[in-house]
């Protein structure tokens, strides 16, 4: 038993798309397996749907779908609490419920979960100490887990600035360009956003992503846009688009309903940047993509006809 | 220049602590305060009219209270932080009014950092340059006083209202006690208010059976304690014989438990691990606390979108489940209408009444 190597689930959902090089590094760094749910597909998205609470945002049933497909197939499944990463840069409630919530929703299933925290403004607790722990709960050493953490922050680091450098070549590329600005979680679910820069790829449009960007540059640019925007990641959206805005045709404000932040945010969004085609689009679970096509068809319809192409 | 202009201050109604505002306004800050309208249909339709679709409706309710306020003379608009969506109301509702033409001066808290002294300060510079900051505490605690009396009275009041076996002297208490806080204009008044608030309704006489049906209120922190915003749960509730219950004020929330609720989480931890939102903690303590004491049911209220209500669902299913206690989940937006409550209260009320005749 002793020998056994460890295996952590990750539902390939919410902070996933944004962490999971972190994630799998980090355990892979302490010898431990990972196992990622397979991706989102109707049978992920009605078993998650009836587990969430009617009113729930569509990426949390998407989410406790992924959870579910893990239960039973791993000793751990990972559900961090990431609160905040100091004033003005805090997650969504829902990430500081996450842990606890699972803990509810699974409770009875035998399944046991793993998290770590990170809430620099309430108990400046840093990202690094949350994976410490983790590590130590694990029953590795301080010293050891934070070598992985090093480690596996070095890495998600540098995929994501690969990821960055990719798509600022997408915009030196001749052709029209519309900028997705949406959380990774809806932009590259493949029953959510994944549908929306699919079908610009198939008619000819360069998409392009608001949150691939420097994050650090971002956050000071989304300050500028919105200096009270209290949410990391609408921030770094915020950045995106003050950096971009003049090198595209059109922005898609892409988001899941019914998103607490992007409810605001967006509208604040529409309101403040003007002078370029603006679509709002809200995913809702739906069985195919005929309504989302019609939409950005009209959507690039109108791009072309201001800009005298149609 | 002559002296500079006395601001007219207002804050969005918000159940019946616009009396405490007023106070530390007049009192403390040495300000005017413009006591926006009552809220009605009419707050909610110019609310709902420019706000997002699915923004939480108390953002509707204060988007409107706000027009009315500014329509009624004030000039100068305060809006709070908070740690759910509640911290980002300020900066979009300002865009709004702006967008909308109205003028106005806008003093957003998210835009200070709370964490320090020294910004409280700068507040109240900003309010009243010539603000003397050792009055304005002496008279900001006599409005926080305030706002504690109010809880009590208010707690007291829902509790045994619904037995008044007078022709409604009861109430009649209650409604003198807020016109007492409503015009109070010193710390006397306050007291004094206070006092034959509690004596009046002491003096009025109950006829509570041995065994009340007992419901306690859990829930969001705006729409669960504003009566309007709630349809005046409580008050149906409680005309239909039963004792109402609510932890969740101002007082307990932030002048208790403002350094946070850890002594409160130590009895929900095989519940739940952290803060799952700004009131998870008090709400879930609190439902565990009235199912251990034996109440009849519980009432969740959340307006429609509120994020960290809808995530405190799942662990009440649970502490339901455990202690066979009903709870009646509750989402308000800004057509719901009286009928609708009415019957589903009707139909929890007689559920729980039938359970404590088998019981």
């Amino acid at each position: 038993m002793e020998t056994q190597t460890i295996k952590i689930g990750l539902p390939r959902a919410m902070l996933y798309y944004r962490y999971r090089v972190l994630w799998r590094t980090f355990f892979q760094e302490l010898g431990m397996e990972t196992v990622v749910s397979a991706a989102t597909d109707r049978d992920i998205l009605e078993r998650g749907t009836a587990l969430a609470i009617d009113e729930a945002c569509l990426s949390l049933k998407i989410y406790l779908g992924h959870v579910a497909a893990l239960v039973g197939q791993c000793d751990y499944i990972l559900a961090p609490r990431v609160s905040n990463f100091g004033r003005h840069r805090s997650m969504c409630t829902r990430f500081e419920s996450t842990p606890d919530l699972v803990g509810n929703v699974f409770r009875g299933s035998g399944q046991k979960f793993l998290s770590y925290e990170v809430d620099e403004e309430m108990k400046k607790k840093d990202e690094e100490e949350g994976f410490v722990e983790m590590g130590k709960a694990l029953g590795c050493t301080a010293k050891a887990s934070k070598k992985a953490y090093k480690q596996a922050k070095k890495a998600e680091l540098g995929q994501h600035k690969e990821r960055v450098q990719k798509y600022e070549q997408q915009y030196k590329k001749e052709g029209m360009k519309v900028l997705i600005a949406a959380h990774s979680y809806v932009a590259e679910d493949p029953y959510m956003g994944r549908a929306v820069s699919d079908y610009l790829k198939r008619v000819g449009v360069i998409p392009v992503r608001a949150d691939m960007v420097d994050r650090e540059a971002a956050l000071k640019r989304g300050k500028e846009l919105s200096p009270t925007c209290k949410w990391e990641i609408n921030r770094e959206i915020l950045g995106g688009i003050a950096m971009h805005q003049n090198d595209v045709d059109g922005i898609i404000l892409l988001s899941a309903f019914p998103c607490g932040p992007d409810a605001m945010v967006n509208e604040l969004i529409t309101r403040r940047v003007k002078g370029v085609p603006m679509l709002n689009l809200v995913l809702d679970s739906q069985s195919g993509t005929a309504g989302v096509e019609t939409r950005l068809e009209s959507f690039i319809d109108i791009i072309r006809f201001k800009e005298g192409k149609l | 220049m002559a002296e500079a202009k006395m601001r007219n201050v207002s804050f969005p109604r918000y159940a019946e602590y616009n009396c405490a505002f007023k106070y530390i306004v007049e009192q403390a800050l040495g300000c005017k305060y413009v006591m926006p309208p009552v809220l009605t249909k009419r707050t909610m339709e110019l609310g709902t009219k420019y706000s997002p679709d699915f923004v939480c409706t108390p953002f509707k309710t204060m988007l409107g209270s706000m027009i009315e306020a500014l329509e009624a003379g004030a000039d100068t608009l305060l809006m709070t932080h908070g740690l759910c969506r509640l911290g980002y109301y300020g900066e979009l509702l300002e865009q709004i009014l702006r967008d909308l033409g109205y003028q106005f001066d806008f003093i957003n808290l998210s835009e200070y950092d709370m964490g320090k002294k020294k910004e409280y300060l700068r507040i109240v510079k900003r309010f009243n340059p010539k603000a003397n900051p050792a009055r304005f505490l002496a008279r900001f605690m006599e409005g926080l006083r305030m706002t504690e009396y109010v809880d009590e009275i208010t707690c007291e009041y829902y509790k045994n209202c619904g037995f008044d076996a007078t022709d409604g002297q009861y109430k009649q208490a209650y409604q003198d006690f807020l016109t007492a806080m409503y015009t109070a204009q010193a710390r006397a008044d306050v007291e004094a208010g206070y006092r034959a608030a509690k004596r009046a309704m002491q003096s009025v006489p109950l006829d509570k059976p041995q065994r009340p049906l007992r419901v306690g209120i859990v829930g969001e922190f705006y729409t669960a304690m504003d009566a309007f915003s709630n349809l005046e749960l409580e008050q149906k509730l409680a005309d239909m014989r039963v004792e109402v219950h609510r932890w969740m004020n101002v007082t307990n929330q932030f002048l208790r438990y403002g350094s946070g609720q850890k002594n409160l989480r130590v009895k929900i931890q095989d519940l739940c691990r952290y803060d799952m939102g700004p009131t998870s903690t008090a709400n879930i303590w609190y439902a565990r606390e009235c199912a251990e004491r034996g109440y009849d049911g519980l009432v969740h209220i959340k307006s429609a979108t509120c994020t960290p209500e809808i995530d405190v669902m799942p662990v009440l299913q649970n502490i339901s489940a455990d202690y066979k206690i009903p709870v009646l989940y509750l989402t308000y937006d800004a057509q719901t209408s009286d009928v609708g409550l009415m019957t589903r209260l009707e139909a929890f009320y007689d559920m729980i009444e039938m359970r404590k005749k088998v019981l």
